[in-house]
């Protein structure tokens, strides 16, 4: 830990020879590395500079003046004075001997094979399947560290029997196939989930012929533990783990270096892409974020989420009965003649938080200007909770994501990383291995769970409650409250706070983090006074997490402002108020129909409900702009798809060009925008402390309201046979929720009925998969039941996604995501299980 | 093993990763192998996740996985013992229980092993049934004793 917080010690240079030639390197370096400085090649294929050395492939091997027998660059510091020579006559034929050691177990066809070079001719067919049409079974053709080698080696035989091991592939795991026939077994996958990602999934199991990488007791990698991260896949050096929506797109024309569209993390990805579409996207080695590590979402999602063939991409108007196809100029008449017609207090638009800053700009800029309405909200409120006025002090805080590493003790709060931040999750743990210490607060058995050093478990919802009363032990604070907050709100004990603050510890460095579920049940605000309390000790950051990529940005430009003058969304989805037109911006916060007049929606997927006009906008692949990270980053997204409109990339548009062409046609005050860069420009000179163009530099926000502490909580939820939490969740991305696009979401089966622990179930008399209905204040919801060992007894969950697009199978649960709270005393009013409960 | 025993074992050791072997160790010594429940203690415990446990206790050919079969056949594949047909035992035995040696047969009743000398090389080829040694045998004779003998002491 301390050499974080000591100045760098200045690395002395070593000077050795290498080949006969001088070289330096700096002290620490390995013999391997220090040849890579100095422009020499060492062949080899275990190591890899992100992860420990492992000496596994002995391809390194070298002679070193002095030392017996044959070094491994790979795991041999460099010395002052040493000699080494890496390509003497035995050194190369000792590698070529191991190279064909480990091609005799490899499927080497496409290394070896003598019609290499006139295969590609006959590679293409249109027949599906049935027939060699050249050998094309292995993924990473073309784009092969294993092939590089043998080619730099220059094999053109094998001298050994050929085994081939049999083994199945395995595809049954979402989002990435293996196939450990063409594993080299080089360990690289295995170090990477162990020693970076820190998830370990992967092991060595068994020894001699029979190792193999994978899970303990063959399970699959849903049930270990796997976060589907793709970090392994990035370091494996053949094509035994390949992405199944990319494997066979062969080597990318191209990449660009962009930021991740799905949370606001922010993390920077390099997107690749072929035939002009995007291909994959990667982790991208940002020092400042991510550092080559991503979550599910980021590694895998993007893809199908722009290309899905239910991705709407023409303009679509209602004429009487038919739905149908038009232009854009017609499209933008007739939405522009219905919007010119309608009075401002009778209008409002919903824009999504995950859009660009320039679509969120130009929206406002849109409504308030051209149309002159007060009438816009945004679902951005919801993931905010206390507003404007609580969220510009929490923006203000030192906020970091890479600061987590550094941390001698972390505080994590309602945070489940496995699917979600998960680079959060993985900085946590390379702050763990430098010896941090970690307390989580959670009701539920995290995925942090193994790696905390004291949890403590409130009942379920009380996670903000047990922030602030730790805030205020670790304060020094007397508790607000009389009588022992602790107890009465949390069910725990001072003992217990006690513990967590000693841990704790009073002089360290503290990272706190707290999970978007948190502010979402957080009607009393205690979380937020927590955080701003513990705001007062020295050498503390900040990490609270909300839903929404862009949702900083919203508040920021204004938008959660925007909503005091007009109407809410709640009010329409209480049916306190009736718009006549309704806009919806990559929102769908309904799953029927809103009731208006005329509705409005813009987004990439088409709502689920009918609509009156159709605006099909450009998805992240296809339009440029700017994200606001939750530190403050104005980073950019790089438009990879620029194909011309047509049969494949549709009629798409970006947000902030469909407000501009609107505009003009609604009113004299129009705006003309020609590229995103633009919008940027105008939104600097209108928004205080924004940048006229991106900039990744984190930004403290600056609040001008004075703090308004909330009221007190409401009774906490008691007196029924179960608890019920809804947990803001799914993967919403605009409108739509990922699981509906990206099948490997779906099969990750995250969002099915109600989550209750097996005891429970068991108590109820229900099977998985049985139907559990429940009620409260003379409503009831019902759903099929699933066992989740990892929420308290007593405790039910269910999902509550915060667009629907999608998700008509939840319809049944409606009636639970109208009413607002988000945990909820229920009694169990029926089910279709065998035993009966007596209550 | 059971909840109070787990705690018990807990308070021998200090708590540390370096303690994994010999925990382990002391489980399969308590009950016979590392069942999924143990090593999920274990991985609480100690921090390390479930797969690594496994990957570890893989390497090593004295921990099993599975609970161990009622009666346990050894097989002698020693030098003596290999040269008077000790193989087409083990086929014979391998082909009648369903099973690959190491493994236990789905019922829990019998568990084959192949060991690579039983110190009476005089006797082969051999094979010990719980223990109890049965020189020169041959593959009608195994049978035998399986149709008939094993199943007398069932309980
Ligand atoms: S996807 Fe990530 S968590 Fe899963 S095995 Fe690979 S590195 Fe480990
Ligand atoms: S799967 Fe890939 S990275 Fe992992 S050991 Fe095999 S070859 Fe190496
Ligand atoms: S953590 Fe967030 S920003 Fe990073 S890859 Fe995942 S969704 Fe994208
Ligand atoms: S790279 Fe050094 S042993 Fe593999
Ligand atoms: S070889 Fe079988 S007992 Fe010695």
């Amino acid at each position: 830990m301390s050499s974080q917080t000591q100045p760098p010690i200045e690395k002395k240079t070593i000077r050795l020879e290498i080949n006969h030639r001088a070289v330096t390197c700096p002290e620490g370096a390995t013999i391997l590395r220090a040849a890579e400085l100095n422009g020499i090649y060492i062949p080899s294929l275990c190591s890899h500079k992100d992860l420990s050395p492992f000496g596994g492939c002995r391809l390194c091997m070298v002679e070193v003046e002095g030392m017996r027998g044959y070094p491994l660059a790979c795991s041999t510091p460099a010395a002052e004075g040493q000699k080494v020579l890496t390509e003497t006559a035995a050194l190369r034929d000792m590698r070529r001997e191991i190279m064909e050691l480990i091609l005799s177990e490899h499927p080497s066809s496409c290394l070896l094979c003598s019609e290499k070079e006139e295969c590609s001719g006959v590679l293409q067919t249109i027949r599906k399947s049935g027939v060699t049409t050249g050998c094309r079974y292995c993924p990473n053709d073309g784009q092969c560290e294993l092939q590089a080698l043998v080619e730099k080696l220059g094999i053109t035989d094998i001298h050994y029997p050929i085994y081939y091991r049999g083994y199945e592939a395995e595809h049954d795991d979402p989002f990435f196939d293996r196939d450990y026939n063409i594993c080299i077994l080089c360990g690289r996958c295995v170090r990477m989930c162990q020693e970076v990602r820190g998830t370990a999934v992967l092991a060595f199991t068994s020894r001699g012929p029979k190792t193999q990488i994978g899970p303990a007791f063959g399970r699959s990698h849903i049930e270990a533990g796997c976060e589907f991260c793709g970090a392994c896949l990035d370091v494996c050096p053949t094509g035994a783990l390949a992405d199944k929506t990319s494997k066979w797109d062969g080597p990318p024309d191209g990449s660009a270096v962009s930021t991740c569209p799905f949370c606001a993390l922010g993390c920077q990805v390099e997107l690749f892409h072929k035939d002009g579409r995007l291909s994959k996207a990667r982790a991208h080695l940002d020092p400042e974020i991510n550092d080559g590590q991503l979550c599910v979402r980021g590694r895998f999602c993007m893809p199908e989420t722009t290309h899905h063939h239910q991705r709407a991409r023409k303009p679509m108007i209602k004429h009487g009965a038919y739905f149908r196809e038009v232009s854009w100029p017609e499209a933008l008449d007739a939405v522009a003649a219905r919007l010119k017609n309608v009075r401002p207090g009778e209008f409002l638009m919903a824009v999504s938080p995950d859009l660009t800053n320039e679509g969120l700009y130009a929206a406002r800029k849109f409504v308030t200007e051209s149309l002159g309405s007060p009438g816009l909200d945004s679902t951005a409120r919801w993931a905010l909770p206390g507003g404007a006025d609580v969220w510009s002090r929490l923006l203000s805080l030192p906020i970091s994501i890479k600061g987590l590493a550094s941390a001698e003790a972390v505080l994590a709060v309602g945070l489940d990383s496995r699917f979600s931040f998960s680079v959060a999750g993985v900085e946590i743990r390379r702050a763990l291995k430098e010896g941090a210490k970690l307390v989580t607060i959670d009701s539920r058995e995290s995925n942090l769970a193994r790696y905390t050093d004291h949890w403590l478990r409130p009942r379920p919802g009380g996670e903000g409650e047990t922030l602030l009363a730790l805030a205020e032990k670790m304060a020094g604070a007397p508790p607000e409250s009389k009588g022992t907050r602790e107890e009465s709100a949390s069910g725990l004990t001072t003992r217990d706070l006690d513990e967590a603050a000693r841990v704790l510890g009073s002089g360290k460095s503290l990272a706190v983090l707290v999970g978007p579920a948190v502010f979402g049940r957080d009607k009393g605000g205690a979380a937020a006074r927590a955080l701003l309390m513990l705001a007062g000790r020295e050498n503390t950051i900040f990490l609270p997490l909300y839903q929404g990529a862009n949702t900083r940005g919203a508040l920021e430009l204004g938008i959660l402002d925007q909503s005091a003058g007009g109407m809410r969304l709640e009010d329409v989805l209480e049916g306190r108020a009736k718009p006549k037109v309704i806009y919806l911006v990559g929102e769908t916060p309904f799953l029927e129909r809103p009731d208006c007049d005329y509705l409005i929606a813009q987004d990439i997927y088409l709502p689920p409900f009918e609509v009156d006009a159709f605006l099909p906008a450009a998805s992240f692949a296809e339009a440029g702009g700017t994200l606001t990270n939750v530190e403050g980053r104005v980073q950019e997204i790089v438009q990879i798809e620029c194909l011309p409109d047509g049969a494949i990339a549709g009629f798409v548009r970006p947000d902030w060009f469909i407000f501009s062409q609107l505009s003009s046609r609604v009113s004299q005050r129009g705006f003309v925008y020609e590229s995103w860069r633009d919008v940027l420009r105008d939104i600097s000179g209108h928004v205080q402390g924004f940048p006229a163009v991106p900039d990744r530099r984190p930004r403290r926000m600056t609040w001008k309201t004075d703090f308004r502490d909330v009221k007190a909580s409401p009774e906490s939820a008691s007196g029924g046979d179960l608890v019920l939490l809804l947990e803001p969740g799914g993967f919403r991305h605009r409108g739509i929720d990922l699981s509906f696009v990206v099948e490997g979401l779906t099969e990750l089966k995250l969002e099915e009925g109600f989550r209750l622990h097996p005891s429970d179930l068991a108590a109820l008399g229900l099977e998985p998969g049985e139907t559990l209905t429940l009620s409260w204040n003379g409503t009831e919801a019902s759903a099929p039941v699933r066992a989740d060992a990892d929420l308290p007894p007593g405790a039910a969950a269910a999902w509550r996604p915060s667009a629907y697009g999608g998700l008509l199978h939840r319809r049944s649960l409606l009636p639970l995501f109208r009413q607002p709270d988000d945990v909820l005393s229920v009694r169990v009013a029926s089910r279709k299980g065998k035993k009966s409960r007596k209550t | 093993m059971n909840f109070e025993e787990f705690e018990e074992l807990k308070t021998h050791f200090s708590g540390e990763a370096a303690d994994l072997i010999p925990v382990l160790q002391k489980i399969q010594g308590a009950q016979g192998y590392l069942s999924p429940e143990s090593i999920r203690r274990v991985s609480r415990w100690l921090r390390i996740s479930e797969n690594e446990i496994y990957g570890v206790a893989t390497f090593f050919a004295q921990f099993r996985f599975q609970k161990p079969g009622r009666h346990v056949i050894k097989v002698c594949l020693g030098t003596a013992c290999h040269v008077r047909g000790g193989e087409q035992i083990l086929d014979v035995l391998k082909r009648r229980l369903n099973i690959e040696p190491g493994a236990v047969t789905a019922d829990g009743l019998y568990q084959l092993e192949r060991v690579a000398c039983l110190g009476c090389c005089a006797l082969a080829p051999v094979v010990s049934i719980d223990g109890k040694i049965y020189g020169q045998t041959s593959v009608l004779k195994i049978q035998e004793l399986l149709d008939g003998g094993l199943h007398h002491d069932q309980p």
